[in-house]
């Protein structure tokens, strides 16, 4: 168990480490800076008890937040997504929700893809929501959101690759 | 009291989501320009129209103490034209002066604020002065289409330029929090002559007010302070908890003194 806490908070550090120092300078066409900690929530696994999960998507939200000076955006997105991720999971995986690592083996290739895909496009919306916070931008908010989603799945989609991999 | 603990452990996960939210939302509110500027407006628009429809159901029945009201108040202005204009405004300076009806007031908090039935629409903006037929009331906060809030001189957080009307001596006015008629008159050196009964007028060193306008009359000071200044207590000549009909000052020099001070 203390290996393996160990490994999660060493696993946690590096993202972080990574969003922080390499991510947060990414500024594709001078809005896109994929959030590659969202990995953090999606590996997350099913198991582990839910209101550690929400904790830890405040913390690493509001340290990702005093970064960016983004002001709570992201923790609100991030502890949003934590909050209904058991739901995520039971309409991405249907009966194998209950497997611990549906999220990256055992599982069809769509549902793992449905499941990244609406923990990241939501994660987007609500903070594009929350940094223009103007209803007239709308479509702004939505267009935002869709490319950096692009952008961040890709990313993710390839680190978790490695992950289950190795 | 058991299946309440079994209820609060139960959803315990949406109750520390809501707390987060939560100090996550106060975070927010309290950093960003953008969102405290953002939540103030939505947050004077959903009082303004909720507090408009039980208004207008009181003000139809206090409909003829309104009228009498509506009456002394346009007698007084007749009064006050002929002997000295309207409460000595130069008309110069201003551009307009639109008048506003009261729709929320409060008198019972440390920082209390006014909403009224205009807004952007209408020509209000902000830091714009406010007044009522009997004098000085605050100053605009924060504007929605359809609604202003203001900053009322019974808010903690105001101080204005005010000076004696009789000796043109210069001090600020705030208000204590304590009592809704009382304000206090600051800064006046104890080498100035004053006495019980003196009237303060808006000092005119500012955006908001041209000099002139009436706050209140000195109604106690003490001069025995060890600062060298008076302390004053000035009653108001408003009656804040039953402002109805207020006027919105629009100054035109604003714009020519804002450029002078940024060179």
């Amino acid at each position: 168990m203390n290996r393996e806490l160990l490994r999660n908070i060493s696993f946690y550090t590096i993202i972080l480490a990574l969003q922080l120092l390499v991510f947060n300078q990414f500024k594709l066409f001078g809005f896109v800076t994929p959030s590659i900690y969202l990995i953090i929530f999606i590996h997350y696994r099913i198991s582990y008890d839910k209101t550690i999960l929400l904790l830890l998507g405040f913390l690493i939200g509001f340290i990702v937040d005093l970064s960016m000076q983004t002001y709570g955006c992201h923790t609100f997105s991030t502890i949003t997504i934590c909050y209904l991720r058991s739901r995520i999971e039971k309409s991405s995986f249907g009966v194998n929700a209950n497997s611990p690592l549906a999220m990256i083996k055992g599982t069809p290739l769509f549902s793992r893809i449905s499941f990244f895909l609406s923990i990241i496009a939501i994660h987007s919306i609500i903070y594009y929501s929350f940094i223009l916070f103007n209803i007239s931008l709308f479509s702004t908010i939505f267009l935002y959101a869709f490319i950096n989603s692009i952008a961040t799945f890709i990313i993710v989609w390839i680190i978790s690759r490695l992950i289950s991999n190795r | 009291m058991q299946s309440i603990i079994n209820s609060i452990v139960k959803n315990r996960n949406l109750i520390i989501y809501l707390i987060l939210s939560f100090i996550t939302f106060s975070y927010l509110y309290n950093n960003s320009s953008l969102h405290f500027n953002e939540l103030g407006k939505i947050s004077t628009y959903l009082s303004a129209t909720s507090s408009k429809f039980s208004s207008s159901i009181t003000s139809y029945f206090n409909l003829i103490k309104e009228n009498e009201k509506l009456v002394s108040e346009n007698l007084q202005l007749k009064k006050m034209e002929s002997n000295y204009k309207f409460t000595q405004i130069n008309e110069d300076t201003l551009n307009s002066i639109n008048n506003a009806k009261v729709i929320v007031n409060s008198i019972n908090k440390s920082k209390n604020i006014i909403i009224i039935d205009k807004g952007k629409l209408d020509s209000i903006n902000l830091e714009m002065g406010v007044i009522s037929s009997k004098g000085v009331v605050g100053i605009v906060k924060n504007v929605t289409n359809n609604y202003a809030s203001i900053i009322s001189l019974l808010n903690t957080d105001l101080r204005l330029n005010a000076i004696l009307k009789n000796s043109s001596t210069i001090g600020s006015i705030t208000w204590d929090g304590i009592n809704a008629r009382i304000l206090k008159l600051n800064d006046i050196p104890l080498s100035s002559s004053l006495k019980v009964g003196d009237t303060v007028v808006t000092g005119g060193m500012s955006f908001y007010f041209p000099k002139g306008i009436p706050i209140g009359k000195i109604v106690n000071y003490d001069n025995n302070s060890l600062e060298g200044y008076y302390e004053i207590d000035v009653e108001t000549f408003n009656d804040f908890s039953s402002l109805s009909n207020l006027y919105i000052l629009n100054r035109t020099d604003n714009n020519e003194i804002q450029s002078l001070l940024d060179e």
